[in-house]
């Protein structure tokens, strides 16, 4: 039983089709995404001021990152004064190594797990589950997907991929007797399964929203209560945590409380939100009585001082770019092939990784519509990062020569009127042999990729270059527009050229 | 912890100390300046300043609280006094025919009176036996019975703080829980329970402090609202007049 890490297997434009041909998937991921995008707006406007909020989180993000050194330091520093046991890991290794380090010392044999994209990304499961020790997700779309021996598919709803008889099949299978396909009935199942896996494990695993500099605190937000057993009832708690999700203060968890859980899933407020500051003081009766924080690197500081990337530190992991995106709609969240899909997952999976020329494709699926960016909480210009990405990409050369051949004719031909008007004059008589109904329907040379879905237009029979004559002839003739809208107009051009008038 | 067990943690903790410097010198580096070791200059801090003006009035709070708590899948009662508080409570543990009942060890809770309320139930006070396993009577407990430190309105959310007499299993194992909430602990917004955090600052912070909105719920099987998944699943506030 491990949440296996799907290996990247070809490439994005093969995964994305085994998406599109599983008809539950896509209609699945795009009423779950519908769902989560409806709410988040009808709660961005409940709240109003919503751009305010935005802004305010990205500011908070920004100045934390810039700083991010001395905040580090300050939270490591609080956190060990809380009795906390606090790591540097660089690498996803150094981070397992410690890990296992500490459940070998305790000699663990289980351990449960609430939801961390970190330990997904660090692949812990599978390194516990090689010396022996049982790893339990206890998120229920995660302890489903791990029975499926699958990834996430989506950051908020891991298993949005599964309908409910596969749910139902796995299920039973884990529980040897035929469940029914009731969702109450298979959550009631899993509560049962899993309270005798809390009870019994030796280490509890967690993630890690914010952690809070000035009090060396963690904060856990989450709808189950799984994250709470796991922060409670285990003897050792480890707690993995991107070096980037480092807050100012308690003051600073009211801008993120605010746009976390309403970007995520609408929601005013998660059923949980926990703040953790060390582990159990001497006379209570519960919580971790040792406590450990492994703070990761893993590509992260990459992104530092890069002035096109550092702003993907301020994600804070909300999903809503991937509701919001037209093509992680379509084609869901394994087509990715990373740990984070949709569009943060286009950009971060590859950052992470260094840029490494066999993660850009990814870059390419997506449309450049820049919903992303209007959904983000933190107002990371993802849209922009992809451009980057590609630009990138070429520039080391992992280009593909035949686009680039094309690029160069394009180029030719576009920068000397003379030969564009030519072109396009040889291109009506080369048409005629193509034009069906007035598309270009032929799957042939560089129109097979998008004829293979669609049909291309033809060129007009008279081109706008050669009615252009006429059309200004026309133009002189219409009559001026009164003198008070023609005064506002040039008032309104005199603003755009000062900057007065902005997008936002 | 044996005495090996000590000198590999703090042998652990050395080797995590000298690895920060490495760490926080490659960040700095990256930045492309020297390490920032004073606090840095803050321009902004916490909720837009349009938001730090916002505050309702008691009969506001009261109504959105339960507006916001009942949305979230929680039931809210009222109660003029800790006598009516038991009498709601009693009737429910009545009614659901509960065996155990868990409540944290707090002198309002006590005045309660549930013992002698109801007979023929177990009830139990958090931690006031060092023998007990008390995660144990957490899990069989129907009922956890706590005292909300604060409730946020415009979050629906109860806000419970962990101690000695406060035990987190006490609000989270329970299948049905009861928050008792004095009507002067609820406030308007997040911040105002938030901040309080940064002014006690770290060494007074205790080591749970648990937002509490609603029962525990999933959407993770074809997004049907499930509740109850983890957490208890039946959530009960009573907001009391007077607590005296």
């Amino acid at each position: 039983m491990s949440t296996q890490q799907t290996a990247l297997k070809g490439t994005v434009k093969e995964r994305a089709q085994l998406a599109l041909n599983n008809d539950f998937l896509r209609q699945a991921v795009r009423f779950t995404t519908e769902r989560l995008r409806s709410g988040k707006l009808k709660a961005a406007e409940e709240h109003g001021n919503w751009d305010e909020w935005r802004e305010r989180g990205r500011q908070i993000r920004l100045h934390t990152i810039a700083h991010l050194d001395y905040y580090l330091g300050e939270f490591a520093t609080n956190a060990r004064e809380n009795g906390v046991h606090v790591h540097f890991a660089a690498t996803a290794q150094e981070a397992i190594q410690i890990g296992l380090a500490i459940a070998q010392a305790k000699e663990a044999k289980s351990a449960v797990k609430s939801k961390s994209m970190v330990t997904e990304e660090i692949h812990l499961n599978q390194a516990l589950q090689s010396l022996g020790i049982e790893a339990i997700e206890t998120d229920l779309g995660e302890y489903i997907i791990q029975l499926a021996n699958e990834a996430p598919s989506h950051i908020i709803i891991p298993a949005i991929h599964k309908n409910r008889y596969q749910i139902a099949e796995l299920l039973s299978e884990d529980a040897g007797e035929q469940l029914p396909p009731e969702t109450s009935v298979l959550a009631g199942y899993v509560r049962k399964k899993l309270r005798e896996k809390f009870l019994q494990a030796d280490i509890g695993v967690t993630g890690c929203n914010f952690a809070i500099a000035e009090t060396g605190s963690i904060v856990l937000f989450e709808n189950e209560g799984n994250a709470r057993m796991v922060s409670t009832v285990p003897k050792t708690q480890i707690t993995f945590m991107g070096m980037e999700r480092i807050i100012p203060s308690w003051a600073d968890l009211e801008v993120m409380a605010t746009l976390l859980p309403r970007s995520a899933t609408g929601q005013k407020l998660t059923v949980y939100m926990s703040g953790i500051s060390g582990p159990k003081r001497a006379d209570d009766g519960d919580g971790p009585e040792e406590m450990h924080i492994i703070i990761l690197d893993n590509g992260r500081s990459l992104q530092l001082g890069d002035p096109e990337f550092q702003e993907l530190l301020n994600c804070i992991r909300c999903g809503a770019c991937l509701n919001a995106c037209p093509v992680y709609r379509h084609i869901g969240g394994h087509a990715y092939g990373g740990t984070y899909s949709g569009p943060i997952g286009a950009v971060l999976t590859p950052a992470l990784k260094k840029n490494v020329a066999e993660w850009d494709d990814i870059a390419n699926a997506s449309s450049l519509c820049g919903a992303c960016y209007e959904a983000c909480p933190v107002k990371i210009p993802l849209h922009d990062m992809l451009v980057s990405l590609r630009r990138r990409k070429v520039e080391a050369g992992h280009g593909n020569a035949l686009e680039s051949a094309g690029m160069k004719g394009f180029a030719g031909v576009m920068s000397s009127s003379k030969v564009y008007h030519s072109t396009l004059k040889l291109g009506k008589l080369g048409q005629k042999l193509v034009v069906r109904d007035g598309g270009i329907p032929a799957k042939i040379g560089p129109l097979k990729g998008w004829n293979s879905h669609r049909i291309a237009p033809s060129i007009a029979k008279k081109l706008f270059r050669e009615r252009y004559g006429e059309l200004k002839a026309e133009l002189g003739q219409q009559v001026k527009a009164n003198a008070e809208v023609e005064q506002r107009m040039q008032q309104w051009l005199k603003g755009r050229q000062d900057g007065g008038i902005s997008h936002e | 912890m044996s005495e090996r067990e000590q000198d590999w943690l703090k042998q652990l903790d050395e080797q995590a100390l000298s690895k920060q410097e490495q760490f926080l010198d490659m960040i700095a580096a990256k930045l492309k300046r020297p390490r920032v070791k004073q606090k840095p200059q803050r321009p902004f801090s916490g909720a837009p300043d349009f938001w730090q003006q916002y505050e309702l009035s008691e009969t506001e709070k009261l109504d959105m609280f339960q507006r916001n708590f009942e949305a979230a899948g929680g039931y809210v009662l009222h109660a003029a006094t800790l006598q009516d508080a038991s009498v709601l409570i009693a009737e429910k543990a009545a009614e659901l025919k509960a065996l155990h009942i868990l409540r944290q060890d707090e002198e309002p809770l006590a005045r309660l009176g549930l013992e002698q309320a109801l007979p023929h139930v177990q009830v139990r006070c958090w931690n006031n036996d060092e023998t007990e396993d008390w995660k144990a009577r957490a899990a069989e407990a129907d009922i956890g019975v706590v005292l909300a430190d604060y409730a946020v309105a415009y979050t629906g959310s109860i806000t419970l703080l962990s101690s000695k007499t406060k035990g987190r299993s006490v609000s989270l194992l329970p299948t049905l829980l009861f928050a008792l909430i004095p009507r002067s602990s609820v406030v308007t917004k997040l911040g105002e329970v938030l901040k309080q955090f940064d002014e006690l600052g770290r060494a007074e912070l205790p080591a749970g402090i648990h937002f509490v909105s609603g029962p525990s719920r999933s959407a993770d099987i074809e997004n049907d609202l499930t509740i109850g998944v983890h957490g208890p699943g039946i959530v009960y506030a009573i907001i009391i007049d007077d607590i005296i």
